[in-house]
């Protein structure tokens, strides 16, 4: 391994995600300089639910596509969301198990999960893309910050599937690329669309807890009879 | 480009107040979005102009956000061309701004419970709405009734003396109906178990739906009462936005509550009264209220379970579907209660798909029924809601609501639906078996004989030959002579001639305007005496009444108008008039 390998597997990385704590912290302190809002009346509906039910299911809707109609109705979009976010996971722990525990991709199994769940998100990275560009209402509320974080993304999956065995023997650019893309990753996250997964708590903690309250969640429904059938 | 120095003085404000009203889901929802489109087909306005990107909630949305982060987020303040941030400068920009925020959303909700982010955008749009209505810039229709509602204390200037006059008359009606003494209305009862507020669309256009309370109450043995003031349970500040106008109100009417020392306060059916009552008002007002409050929906279920009153579903057997109220089932959870009383008094009761929290808006909700400069907007989007209601295949369609009345009422007539529209008090007051007591519900109509307008001349003014028809008729039937003028020189000249006891006049008239005919009226000695009841559908007009510098016409009507609400303030005007002479 080079010397500007190693930098990049470790250094690079640390003072990365060391710059990204700190964007993420002053984030926080940001958001929560904001007064909450209050709720003064008295909790309405069946009186089945409350607040903390509320937010609980509301932070589980993510894992619920039958609860929205939205992903209801369109499987094969929250499949995209399944396995994008997959593939995020799987190629953030690559850059933790390459250079902490690079003894993990000696199992073959490890390594076609890694290749598998990356490839599926890079294909869904380019189908994102293709959609965001062609699809009218897409086109219409994407900024450049929303084209440039998914194209990022999409080719540091293609890095990332590069880097999967983590061998260098036909040379360490693709290693190399996919951890500077890494800490590129990082420190460009916190200003970015990208840094959507630290609000997600806060907006649906509140928005549970709200309608939680209120009687609304979880979400009542019943479905047509011809729905029931099938 | 502009820059500061070129900003206009409402633009400034905008951006300046706006820091004061954001809280943290304020915040949340703002800086949340990912763009992922995942909200747009759940909007009535996107399904119905398809194509047309503007109407997506997230693009509805981002015009709000983009000035939030041009000021307010440091991506948008230091790359703002990025993240499309953008400023507002100038009056045009706030104008645009109102389109979106007034004209393309009814803040129903439901992209909220569709965004996997949990963003919740009626809520800033309502903000939006608040920080527009703060620099004056909003749709004339809101601005008339919220200055009714500041300065009259209800929506639609019902004025005190109209509202008790009502109450009286339908007391009177009750305690003949039932033939008894005891079966009337109690304005200001003290420590009454139950304090009734309603909606002064029941006052102005719907009186049965007080009449059919009353009745449930009386048969229900329950202590009760109306008050005197302070009986408005709607609040214009929820579609306004205007927090302030939002908490005077409904501190107006828990005060009047406390001054009765109420134990509970049954909101009558009404989605945004009851949403703005019985949560938001006690936010907006940064009040606790020290009683219950409760859905009258809630009171008639708990009567008939707890055997209050007795009901014979056999009464209603028409085909029955139930409209969710947006404000009832996204935002204060009751969807499961209505249904059940449907069960109890209807026979065949028929579920609308999608159904509870995720039905359709009417359309007509967030204050859209009075912004008729984009009513062509709004019956376009009703398209989907008009779809729904086909495909139950039932001919009345239920509300809690008296919003979605409106605007469901006003879709069937659009969409030409064979189906009428009702509300639960109704059909339970039809169902209603009153021990000893006769208990068909029919309209509260005046009890003299068949032609309680015998004798009386009425001018009917309006360039709408089918209205001048529709009011000619139905003041026939009840025995009234009519005279008709079809613009306002015609009007004028009919009024010197024919010494009409009444005239109903239209704002908007070929020649004359209806409000030039009026003052002229006024200022006639020989004329000036006669009563005169606006009649218009735009209600933003009347306005230009109030601007006349004579005194104000004895009544308003808002078109469309029903055959109930013309008789109900043609003979109330009249009464008042005549008891006015008599004194």
């Amino acid at each position: 391994m080079s010397e500007l390998l190693h930098f990049a597997e470790h250094r690079l990385q640390e003072a990365a995600l060391v710059v990204m704590a700190i964007v993420y912290v002053s984030r926080l302190y940001w958001l929560t300089r904001f007064p909450a809002g209050k709720e003064r009346q008295a909790p309405t509906g069946l009186g089945d639910t409350n607040s903390r039910k509320g937010f609980i299911y509301s932070w589980g809707n993510v894992a619920m596509p039958w609860a929205m109609e939205s992903s209801r109705m369109k499987p094969f979009l929250y499949g995209q969301f399944v396995l994008f976010h997959l593939g995020v996971v799987a190629a953030i722990a690559l850059s933790f198990v390459i250079p902490y525990a690079p003894g993990l991709l000696d199992s073959s199994l490890l390594v076609t999960v890694f290749r598998v769940t990356i490839l599926a998100a890079l294909l869904v990275g380019v189908a994102r893309i293709i959609r965001r560009a062609s699809d009218v209402y897409m086109r219409k509320i994407s900024t450049p910050d929303d084209y440039f974080s998914l194209l990022l993304l999409t080719v540091w999956f293609f890095f990332a599937f590069l880097s999967v065995p983590n061998k260098s023997d036909a040379g360490e650019w693709h290693l190399l690329t996919y951890f500077v893309l890494t800490a590129f990753f990082l420190i460009y996250v916190p200003f970015s669309k990208i840094s959507h997964y630290l609000y997600y708590p806060f907006t649906r903690y509140y928005l549970g807890k709200s309608l939680g309250r209120r009687g609304v969640f979880p979400l009542r429904r019943m479905r047509h009879p011809e729905a029931e059938r099938s | 480009m502009s820059n500061n120095n070129t900003r206009s003085h409402r633009a400034h404000k905008v951006i300046e107040r706006m820091g004061k009203k954001l809280n943290r889901q304020m915040v949340g929802s703002l800086v949340a979005c990912v763009h992922c489109g995942m909200c747009t087909d759940s909007c009535h306005y996107v399904l119905t102009n398809p194509g047309d990107p503007t109407y997506a909630p997230a693009y509805k949305a981002d015009q709000i956000r983009k000035f939030f982060k041009r000021h307010y987020d440091w991506t948008g303040r230091v790359l703002p061309w990025w993240v499309k941030a953008r400023s507002l400068y100038t009056d045009e920009d706030l104008e645009q701004l109102k389109d979106t925020v007034f004209g393309k959303c009814t803040n129903c909700r439901r992209c909220t419970v569709n965004c996997p982010m949990g963003v919740d955008y009626p809520t800033v749009n309502r903000m939006a709405r608040g920080l527009l209505v703060s620099v004056g810039i909003m749709p004339e229709g809101v601005a008339v009734v919220s200055k009714d509602q500041w300065e009259i204390g209800n929506q639609m200037g019902v004025l005190k003396e109209d509202y008790l006059e009502t109450l009286e008359w339908l007391s009177e009606e009750l305690e003949g109906e039932l033939e008894d003494p005891a079966a009337v209305i109690p304005i200001d009862k003290m420590d009454a178990d139950v304090v009734y507020s309603i909606n002064p669309r029941e006052v102005k256009y719907d009186p049965r739906t007080i009449s059919d309370a009353a009745k449930i109450f009386y048969s229900a043995g329950e202590n009760w009462t109306m008050p005197s003031e302070g009986w408005d349970m709607t609040n214009f500040g929820l579609f306004s936005g205007d927090d302030d106008l939002g908490g005077a109100v409904a501190r107006r009417l828990y005060d009047k509550v406390e001054e009765l020392r109420g134990k509970k306060l049954v909101i009558s059916e009404c989605g945004h009264g009851y949403r703005s009552t019985r949560c938001e008002g006690q936010n907006w007002g940064k009040v606790d209220v020290g009683f219950e409050m409760e859905s009258s929906v809630v009171t008639m279920l708990r009567y008939i379970k707890e055997g209050k009153i007795k009901v014979d579903k056999s009464r209603n057997t028409q085909p029955v579907t139930f409209h969710d109220s947006c404000n009832n089932a996204r935002s204060c959870g009751m969807t499961e209660e209505p249904r059940e009383l449907l069960s109890l008094v209807t026979t065949d009761f028929r579920e609308m798909y999608p159904n509870r929290a995720e039905n359709y808006c009417c359309t007509g909700g967030g204050g859209a029924m009075s912004m008729s400069e984009y009513t062509p907007r709004r019956l376009k989007s009703a398209k989907v809601k008009a779809d729904q209601l086909a495909a139950t295949g039932a001919t009345v369609v239920v509300t809690s609501c008296h919003n979605c009345v409106d605007g469901l009422g006003d879709l069937i007539k659009h969409y030409k639906l064979n189906m009428q529209v009702t509300q639960l008090v109704n059909l339970v007051a039809n169902a209603l078996v009153v021990e000893k007591k006769l208990a068909v519900a029919v309209p509260v109509m005046p009890t003299e004989a068949a032609a309680p307008l015998a004798g009386v001349t009425i001018l009917v003014a309006d360039d709408e030959p089918d209205f001048v028809t529709f009011a000619s008729t139905v003041l026939e039937d009840n025995g009234a002579t009519v005279l008709k003028a079809y613009n306002g020189n015609e009007a004028f000249a009919i009024a010197h001639s024919g010494k009409p006891d009444l005239i109903t006049l239209d704002i908007s008239m070929p020649g004359k305007s209806g409000t030039e005919v009026f003052e002229e009226l006024r200022n006639d000695p020989a004329l000036k005496a006669i009563p005169v009841c606006i009649i218009t559908g735009k209600p933003e007009l009347r306005k230009l009444i109030y601007e006349r510098a004579v005194l104000p016409p004895e009544g308003y009507i808002d078109k469309p108008a029903s055959e109930e609400a013309l008789l109900l303030n043609v003979r109330r005007i009249l009464d008042h008039v005549h008891h006015r002479t008599s004194a």
